[in-house]
């Protein structure tokens, strides 16, 4: 099997609103700039993977099709993935696996996501109109007709690890937590909340937007595109050599889908757990040879749909224990200095989350601090569709 | 397919108060809600030297939508009044609703319908949406939760409701003990059961099946009473008076202020403790002046300085609602409360990026 390499990666700004470029001007403009990094020609991409979530945001069933021509890939593969949140994770999981798998040398994945064009007239704003439009992807016959909402999804899925773990997700360490991310992605230039600051306090006291879920503990509506290009070995050495920067190496993989009825085991969904977090890192961790990911990973960019989520998961991954997650502020893991990087980008809270491309964004994110820090491991990580069902996770290390 | 009794029992015998009065349209309830329709127009949008073009439009598409091997399930709740449930004849399991017809876990063996009890347990507790969906914005705040019937193995998706008054967290938890109550006007769709905590059900009814919504009492709270004026609560009155005067000013040198406001018309009387006051929302800004009068709706907050508050960021509207600190008289105005909500931080972020260009 082939060793996968990333050359090059990049996004466009992240907006709560791209009046200027439409999705297919935000995808011409992600390749444009990914190429300029990865320093090739659209020419030496042998296949694209496109990231797109949602049909009804792009305003197209087929969203994928008029990008093809017009990101140079006429008469070259392309097929889009769709994933939920998690899109942007799964497109990059099939771009690795067709270099891996040796069927071709160099795949380009693409993601990219209009939200806020829905319109609701009734409130003259966007957001109902964007929810209604998720909401299209929760379960047609159960759950979409009782008002359904991603937002309320993953509360449920809180609310559940709250009953299991009372004294775990205090308000306090959510918001110290949602004031770092907000801190770090002002090291972000393409961050949406590039320049805002938010404190500890003013997150504490934002409103909530579903209990228990606080509108400053809750990742933005973004408008955007990223791009991540793949290799093989010697695609990757060579593109590598010519464009100046070290090769980051795909070491491990791993994905997993739980049922979506919630029941008393797992062979439906536990409420009170994200076990399709937990079994997608133990996959990675063991195809990387990771025993112990607090001590051999330095940095981690994981899909922050909810603050609370994000500690949920980090204890799903084993950087804490389940019912420990607080130990992420209190112990230290994640503040600044502290023993785990997490989402230096600013996270989806902060940086932004266009669906398709967010998790591309994550990957943008953790190899530059692998190759401006000189960090050896990384992590990426995605979350989607209702009560959390889907994850998806890559490891990417640094070598030389 | 959707009523097909009902539209059967509609062309023997039209019920009475079907019928259309004179000069009354027929009540004909729409797939798309009209009001939600934009009008066909366009604009153009100018974003530095650059000039953008952009239209109302709509992706829709209409269904007959067959609900295939689910619908003995949703035909049990509509003619019925039952709850359905399926059970693996090898592995003994109990899916609630009965979402498939083979159980994956026993070589795909064909499942057996069942009939369910209609009292359970909360399977965890329930999130409760104030920001919805714009389809749903008018039933907000609701819960929705998973019930655990008697017998499941399975959850059910379903409404949770209280017969006393607004949602707020503290009224479902995990393994708080529910009824399963039935719509009067059902349509084959999961609303047309919803559950209410057990201890809300009358005795006598408890055991009953099929008992319907207007079984229970639903006498709503009365607009609360607020405390007599003290000399602390008439200071903290005009404090909030002369911050709201403050704010409407600096709406005007706010864009992100102005557009949270636009388009939106809106009165709402105040009442508290230290005196009463009018908010009068319009023209992109808000205007606040003291007394009483005629308005689209009513907040009632004892204590003024929740108002203080709010607009120093130290607490929401919406939050203060769900603590019980603050009363609305229509829950469909939650749509207000957000759009007041947006006004402190906009305000700060108008004030953070004054300060970043000077």
């Amino acid at each position: 099997m082939e060793e996968v390499g990333i050359v090059g990666a990049d996004l466009t700004p992240c907006k709560g609103r791209w009046v200027e470029l439409s999705y297919y001007g935000l995808s011409q403009l992600a390749v444009k700039k990914t190429l300029e990094d990865a320093a090739i020609d659209i020419k030496d991409v042998d296949a694209v993977v496109y990231g797109i979530y949602n049909d009804i945001f792009e305003y197209s069933a087929i969203p994928e099709h008029p990008l093809h021509g017009i990101i140079g890939m006429a008469n070259k593969p392309g097929m889009r993935v769709t994933c939920g949140g998690a899109t942007g994770a799964y497109a990059m999981l099939a771009g690795y696996t067709m270099v891996k798998s040796g069927l071709y040398d160099t795949v380009l994945c693409l993601g990219v996501e209009k939200a806020t064009d829905c319109f609701d007239f009734d409130s003259m704003t966007s957001t109902p109109e964007v929810i209604k439009s998720i909401g299209w992807s929760g379960d047609t016959f159960y759950e979409r007709e009782l008002g359904w909402t991603a937002s309320d999804s993953y509360a449920e899925v809180v609310l559940a690890y709250m009953d299991e773990h009372p004294k775990d997700l205090s308000d306090e360490v959510s918001a110290e937590i949602s004031a770092i991310l907000c801190q770090q992605a002002q090291n972000n230039k393409y961050a949406q909340r590039h320049g805002e600051k938010v404190t500890k306090e003013m997150a504490m006291n934002s409103r909530y937007v579903v209990y228990p879920f606080k509108l400053l503990e809750t990742c933005v509506y973004t408008e955007g595109a990223a791009g991540v290009i793949f290799a093989n070995k010697e695609k990757t050495i060579s593109m590598c050599k010519n464009n100046g920067k070290p090769p980051i190496w795909i070491t491990g993989v791993g994905a997993a889908n739980e049922h979506h009825v919630v029941g008393k085991d797992f062979r439906h969904k536990v409420m009170h757990r994200i076990y399709s977090d937990h079994l997608s890192a133990q996959a990675a961790y063991k195809m990387a040879g990771v025993t112990n990911p607090l001590k051999e990973v330095q940095v981690i960019e994981l899909h922050d749909a909810f603050i609370k989520q994000l500690q949920v998961t980090m204890a799903e991954f084993g950087f804490t224990k389940l019912g420990r997650s607080d130990d992420l502020v209190k112990e230290g893991l994640m503040v600044p200095g502290g023993p785990i990087l997490v989402n230096p980008s600013g996270g989806l809270t902060y940086a932004g989350h266009f669906v398709g491309g967010s998790n591309m964004l994550s990957c943008w994110s953790a190899r530059r601090e692998l190759i401006d820090k000189q960090l050896r491991r990384g992590m990426i990580h995605g979350t989607g569709s209702t009560i959390a069902q889907y994850g998806c996770v890559m490891i990417m290390e640094r070598r030389d | 397919m959707a009523r097909p009794k009902a539209k059967a029992k509609s062309k023997a015998k039209p019920r009475a108060e079907a019928k259309p009065r004179a000069n009354q349209k027929p009540k004909v309830e729409k797939v798309i809600p009209l009001h939600m329709i934009p009008n066909v127009e366009s604009e153009v949008i100018k974003i530095g030297d650059g000039r953008y073009l952009q239209s109302n439009e709509a992706m829709f598409t209409f269904y007959k939508r067959s609900k295939g091997e689910q619908s003995p399930y949703f035909l049990a709740l509509l003619e019925k009044k039952r709850i359905l449930g399926a059970r693996c004849p090898k592995c003994k399991l109990v899916r609630v609703p009965p979402f498939e017809v083979y159980c994956p876990d026993c070589q795909f063996e064909k499942l057996e319908l069942l009939e369910m009890p209609d009292t359970g347990v909360m399977n965890s507790t329930p999130p409760i949406t104030y920001f919805a969906n714009s389809l749903f914005a008018h039933m907000v705040p609701f819960g929705r939760g998973r019930v655990m019937l008697a017998g499941a193995d399975t959850a059910i998706p379903i409404h949770v409701y209280t017969t006393r008054g607004v949602l707020t967290p503290r009224v479902f938890k995990k393994n708080t003990p529910v009824k399963v109550i039935f719509r009067k006007n059902r349509l084959g769709k999961p609303t047309d059961i919803f559950a209410v905590p057990l201890s809300e059900v009358p005795e006598k009814l408890r055991a009953k099946k099929g008992v319907e919504e207007h079984e229970l009492d639903w006498s709503q709270s009365a607009e609360p009473p607020v405390d007599k004026p003290t000399p602390e609560s008439e200071k903290s009155f005009k404090n909030v008076l002369a911050a709201f005067q403050a704010m409407s000013k600096a709406v005007t040198k706010s864009d992100r202020a102005k557009k949270d406001l636009s388009g939106w018309k809106r009165s709402i009387q105040v009442k508290t403790a230290g005196g009463n006051f009018l908010i009068n929302i319009g023209k992109q800004n808000l205007k606040v002046k003291p007394g009483k009068a005629k308005a689209d709706f009513v907040m009632v907050a004892n204590n003024p300085k929740l108002f203080e508050d709010w607009m120093n960021f130290r607490d929401s509207l919406t939050n203060a609602i769900i603590a019980e600190k603050l009363w609305i008289s229509k829950n469909k105005e939650f749509t207000t409360v957000f759009k007041l909500d947006r006004l402190p931080r906009s305000l700060r972020r108008t004030l953070e990026t004054s300060e970043l260009v000077s």
